[in-house]
């Protein structure tokens, strides 16, 4: 059996989901001799830009070229991932969605920053194309990263966590940040898989792996507005990344 | 059944010498507020002992059913069972009445039909010793008859002034006192009546209740009521109820493949009936769409199916749920809402 044909390919982003993968550094060598790497801009030279068997794209769709690529890489990919929380939800490329670009581009590059560049309301992948398979994570976790790849490679059905991270955080037997201590934690509507790494750390979740599936933003909202957290601060802290009108049309 | 006594102030030692035949595992702080089961790494940790604690985060579950376990290997030669770690004895100190009643209901669950020996590999190496409390605003073992046990645990202390009232469970019990059997003393009838005294005190101490003998009968009527909806929407299915229930069994089952393609790991992790993808089956149909249908499984379960099957609820009154839910959905609250008062 041919070895299937990969793409690696970053839009908008920190390149933080394809370092990941180049930091599976115990597996990163097999992982090469099971697949026909044909583009990793960001780990090789002498790409070829073919057709593939998948794509994995990374970050958000921010400017007409980055909706060219994609919409390019669409075309000649029998699978498209979407890599990373900008990829699968936005990110907190989205948070400033709500002000014009002209008046952002003016406000970052000068009066006359709406003439340098194309830029648009950031926007996960799935807003534009169809997304075969989402591996969400800022960065991506690299045990999903492998047990994902894997399984696509044997064949099997792949099974992402699908529940809120307060499980995990239980499990880490963690004092609840929020329960507590009335800390402000996104626990309750993100997406589990990290482990909890940082209320194991005494730091509350930040949302950074996106929203759980079916999250209910409504509970959480009333659990910080009982903890006498603002609406004004619950919506900024929500729209780094769980939240976000985008997300909200899609739900 | 033996009774003797152990004056407070022979308690470390007592707890020390335990460490001659086995791990000992004890309530101490995590947090602000918070407690854990923990191993006592060394004689030092007997310090870090939190004898008035409330309770753990999570239950004694996490002793012998592992939220994540590997179940066995397999490769393209057929499979093996995960080597096994050499047999160590467990003895944990200072367990609750409510946490107890905890694990005899995993025992009849595990034990059903098809005996789980995962469980079991691992429960047979557990010793428990028992602990009195006092109950705090979450605690309504009592409602749940799980305040008192009379089996289940090796050695129970109950607390007198100055003092302990151990009665000893059985035979394994009687060895671990009879390793310190100098420490201990006869009881008096002055400790008798000391014990029953604290006993009125704690029935006494006890603010919440349930009415559980119509409860189950109650529920089933009001299946369709609007109350599970209410409920659906102040739920996060954050299933932190679930994690930290003592009878709170589920699990779901993956496969996790080497790089090779050729071997891999047959593993198993706590679940939880809340999540969406928990009832899910080919096809993706789910047969408890929604967040409210979920709840209603989750404490349909726990206090009206189980008693259908094994004759009682599984709830064992912890008040786990309770302290720890985020939306501070109250199990009391609700119960005495659908039955009408």
């Amino acid at each position: 059996m041919p070895k299937p044909r990969i793409g690696i390919y970053g839009l908008t982003s920190c390149a933080g989901d394809q370092l990941t993968i180049l930091n599976c550094e115990d597996e990163i060598l097999e992982i090469a001799s099971r697949v026909d790497i044909k583009s990793f801009c960001l780990a090789q030279t002498g790409n070829e830009e073919t057709k593939l068997d998948i794509a994995l794209v990374e970050g958000t769709v921010s400017t007409q070229k980055d909706l060219e690529r994609l919409r390019e890489i669409r075309g000649r990919a029998s699978i498209l991932v979407a890599m990373g929380t900008c990829a699968c939800w936005g990110g907190m490329y989205t948070m400033r969605n709500d002000i014009s670009r002209t008046e952002l581009l003016k406000g970052v590059y000068g009066e006359n920053g709406d003439k340098y560049f194309d830029s648009l309301p950031a926007q996960p992948l799935k807003n534009f194309v169809k997304v075969d398979l989402p591996i969400t994570g800022c960065p991506i976790e690299k045990k999903w990263f492998l047990r994902i790849f894997k399984a696509f490679l044997h064949g099997d059905i792949i099974e992402v966590p699908n529940f809120s991270l307060c499980s995990e955080c239980k499990l880490k037997e963690n004092e609840c940040l929020l329960v507590n201590r009335g800390i402000f934690c996104l626990g309750p509507i993100t997406l589990a898989g990290c482990k909890a790494r940082c209320p194991s750390h005494n730091i509350p979740c930040i949302g950074c792996h996106g929203p759980v599936d079916e999250a209910n933003y409504a509970a959480e909202v009333n659990i910080l507005l009982d903890k006498e957290y603002t609406l004004e601060e619950i919506k900024r802290k929500m729209g780094f990344f769980v939240f976000n009108p985008d997300i909200k049309q899609r739900q | 059944m033996k009774f003797l006594k152990l004056p407070a102030n022979n308690l470390p030692e007592f707890i020390l010498n335990l460490r001659k035949i086995g791990e000992v595992h004890i309530p101490i702080k995590k947090g602000e507020k918070s407690f854990v089961f923990r191993k006592m790494n060394k004689p030092q940790d007997i310090s870090l002992m939190q004898l008035d604690y409330s309770r753990t985060i999570l239950p004694l579950k996490k002793y012998f059913y592992h939220p994540t376990e590997t179940m066995f290997e397999f490769s393209r030669d057929g499979f093996v069972q995960p080597e096994k770690p050499p047999e160590v004895h467990d003895i944990i100190f200072g367990v609750h009445a409510c946490d107890i009643h905890g694990v005899l209901t995993l025992d009849l669950v595990f034990s059903g039909k098809y005996r789980d020996e995962y469980y079991f590999q691992r429960r047979k190496n557990i010793s428990l010793i028992g602990l009195s409390c006092m109950p705090d605003e979450f605690c309504f073992c009592n409602s749940m008859a799980t305040d008192y046990v009379d089996t289940g645990f090796d050695l129970f202390f109950s607390e007198i002034p100055e003092a302990y009232l151990v009665r000893v469970g059985t035979s394994k019990g009687d060895d671990m006192l009879n390793l310190s059997r100098e420490l201990f003393e006869e009881i008096t009838h002055k400790d008798i009546n000391a014990h029953k005294d604290y006993s009125i005190t704690r029935k006494k101490a006890f603010k919440r209740s349930l009415d559980i003998r119509n409860l189950p009968e109650i529920m089933d009527l009001e299946y369709e009521s609007n109350l599970w909806d209410e409920l659906g929407k102040r739920c996060t299915s954050c299933g932190t109820c679930s994690m930290v229930c003592p009878t709170c069994y589920c699990y779901r089952i993956f496969d996790d493949i080497s790089l090779d393609m050729e071997s891999g790991r047959r593993r198993r992790q706590w679940d939880c009936c809340l999540f969406r993808d928990h009832a899910m089956v080919a096809g993706r149909h789910n047969f408890r769409q929604s967040r409210a249908d979920r709840f209603k499984h989750r404490w349909l379960h726990k206090q009206q199916s189980f008693a259908g099957v094994f004759g009682r609820p599984s709830c064992v009154g912890c008040g786990r749920c309770i302290e720890d839910c985020p939306a501070k959905i109250d199990i009391i609250t609700e119960s005495n809402k659908i039955q009408g008062e």
